[in-house]
């Protein structure tokens, strides 16, 4: 999945694991960037009578790189706070929640907002933020889209910012695709290969938990400008996300848990699906603790992947120019590493410098796409979608198998004739297949308990 | 995290009173009350005792600590 359970370690720890991060010019506030770091990958919406909710032992952290050396100049950290009105009763809601700070609603959970500016001080955004509770079914939670826009605040420096349960929207065919690479509408075509048929979006009704937050473009950019040159290097802003836990965790008797010391790194995420394909099976927990400045250690691991070597085995006689591309992979290396640089796609860059690291990259001096936005983004012709940044409808599967199997290449050797599956490769999804909010937090209402089925036989 | 002798460590660091404070009744042996060991629990970790390289750990602070034999004396109680 894009990083959803993307490494051994961390598939351990959904509360920490950061299932996807998204970066875009907000469309109906253009003045504006959302960011929204997703954590805790397939919530089952009836997962209760302890419904899903952030660590309180997890420090969660957005990063902005302005600078182009991979490493943040600006952050966001997020702390969670958990409060249970009664502890002798077993119901996470002892009645009717019609308002996020209903007394009915017993495991009540608020965080914190700082920001801190390079390796300066901290400084608070706000405290006591309420978040919603999750969506458990209409008894418990009625309306449940009014009771959850409570959780929208707005806070100092005119940012915004929401933490709670959403509808995932991210969409793929995971049953397939870890079925040894197998994309359904292609089925035929695959060397183990059944009829063809469309493609079942796997994280179809599941929940995510997300923190969203809208801030300025001023508060992002290395001199506080508002950046409207396209071209200028300026423009552009690496963005990724984190969870951390302390150190020491020592389990006592009782069921008392002990956490201590500093801070550490167990889960990030820029690009959707780079450590999930890119990072060999070895290296995951390691990356996971990296930050995107080390990233040139795994250079190799985007010039060559694995990827692009199993397409041409598992789909025989498919893709004979991309099994006969044997050139380190400068495309991908641009698109996930340094950013494009100017003068390889009309009217578009996102470059920020030398430094390896794997980052969204935003040029936020590209304007939104209001009509029609096109979920293919850049390699569709909408140069204000992945991987501009990313917004929450692109489908970066398809963007990013179509990528590997060689379609990205001819920006740097226009000599090369991809594969004709090159463009048509896909899991057989459009964004269609879950839903989004045309406004803050963009992310869609998720299923409730109540109302969702458990998942069916593919027909 | 700060890094440290064990020297400076007890002298300089008022934020790691507490666990010089529980790693010296360790190595000394005593086990006298002491008005600056608080009750919050203190963790030490000895990632390496031939190194002497101790990490103590309250709350959120870390300090490391480099001290062989202390670290080598905490081996032998598990050993």
């Amino acid at each position: 999945m894009s990083s959803h359970r993307e490494a051994p370690a961390i598939s351990k720890d959904p509360v920490a694991d950061n299932t996807d991060t998204y970066a875009f010019v907000s469309p109906d506030d253009p003045n504006t960037v959302t960011i929204i770091a997703n954590y805790l990958p397939l919530e089952g919406p009836f997962g209760g009578p302890n419904f899903f909710e952030f660590g309180d032992d997890v420090l969660y952290s957005i990063y902005i790189d302005n600078n182009g050396d991979g490493k943040p100049e600006v952050t966001y950290r997020f702390r969670f706070t958990t409060n249970v009105l009664n502890p002798n009763t077993f119901l996470y809601n002892t009645g009717r929640i019609t308002s996020i700070d209903s007394s009915s609603w017993n495991r009540q959970q608020s965080y914190s907002v700082t920001r801190v500016v390079g390796g300066g001080a901290a400084t608070t955004l706000a405290t006591g933020l309420a978040c919603p509770p999750c969506n458990i079914g209409p008894a418990s939670t009625p309306n449940y889209a009014r009771l959850a826009s409570q959780a929208i605040h707005s806070i100092a420096g005119g940012r915004t910012v929401f933490a709670g349960q959403r509808l995932e929207g991210f969409y793929v065919d995971l049953g397939a695709i870890f079925d040894l690479g197998d994309l359904r509408p292609f089925e035929k075509l695959h060397i183990f290969g059944m009829a063809n048929s469309p493609g079942v979006n796997a994280t179809k009704k599941f929940g995510v938990h997300s923190i969203a937050l809208k801030v300025p473009k001023t508060d992002l950019t290395a001199g506080g400008g508002n950046p409207t040159d396209p071209n200028s290097p300026g423009s552009v802003v690496g963005i990724w996300a984190a969870a951390s836990r302390q150190k020491s965790l020592m389990r006592d008797a009782g069921g008392v848990t002990v956490e201590s010391g500093g801070f550490v790194q167990v889960s990030r995420l820029g690009n959707p699906l780079f450590n999930e394909v890119i990072v060999p099976m070895g290296q995951k927990d390691n990356w996971n603790s990296l930050t995107p400045q080390t990233d040139k250690n795994f250079l190799a691991n985007v010039q060559h992947p694995e990827l692009a070597s199993l397409l041409p085995v598992l789909y025989p006689g498919v893709f004979p120019n991309l099994a006969k591309l044997s050139a380190a992979r400068a495309d991908l290396v641009a698109i996930l590493l340094t950013g494009i640089p100017s003068g390889l796609i009309p009217g578009f860059q996102n470059f920020t410098g030398n430094t390896k690291a794997d980052m969204l990259r935003l040029n936020m001096a590209i304007a939104p796409t209001t009509s029609n936005p096109n979920p293919l983004g850049v390699v569709g012709g909408d140069l204000a979608g992945f991987p501009n940044g990313r917004r929450v409808f692109d489908d970066v599967v398809t963007i990013e198998l179509r990528a590997i199997a060689g379609l990205t290449y001819p920006l740097i050797d226009p000599s090369y004739k991809p594969d004709g599956a090159a463009s048509a490769v896909t899991d057989g999804l459009r964004q269609g297949d879950t839903s989004y909010l045309s406004s803050f937090p963009y992310l869609g209402t998720p299923s409730s308990g109540y109302a969702t089925a458990p998942l069916g036989k593919v027909a | 995290m700060k890094e440290m002798t064990r020297a400076g460590f007890v002298k300089s660091s008022a934020a790691a009173v507490v666990g010089a404070s529980a790693l010296g009744a360790i190595a000394t042996g005593t086990a006298e009350a002491d008005e600056h060991a608080g009750s919050e629990p203190v963790v030490a970790y000895v990632r390496n005792p031939s190194k002497g390289e101790i990490a103590v750990m309250s709350g959120e602070r870390e300090v490391v600590l480099r001290d062989r034999r202390l670290a080598a004396r905490l081996a032998r109680q598990v050993r």
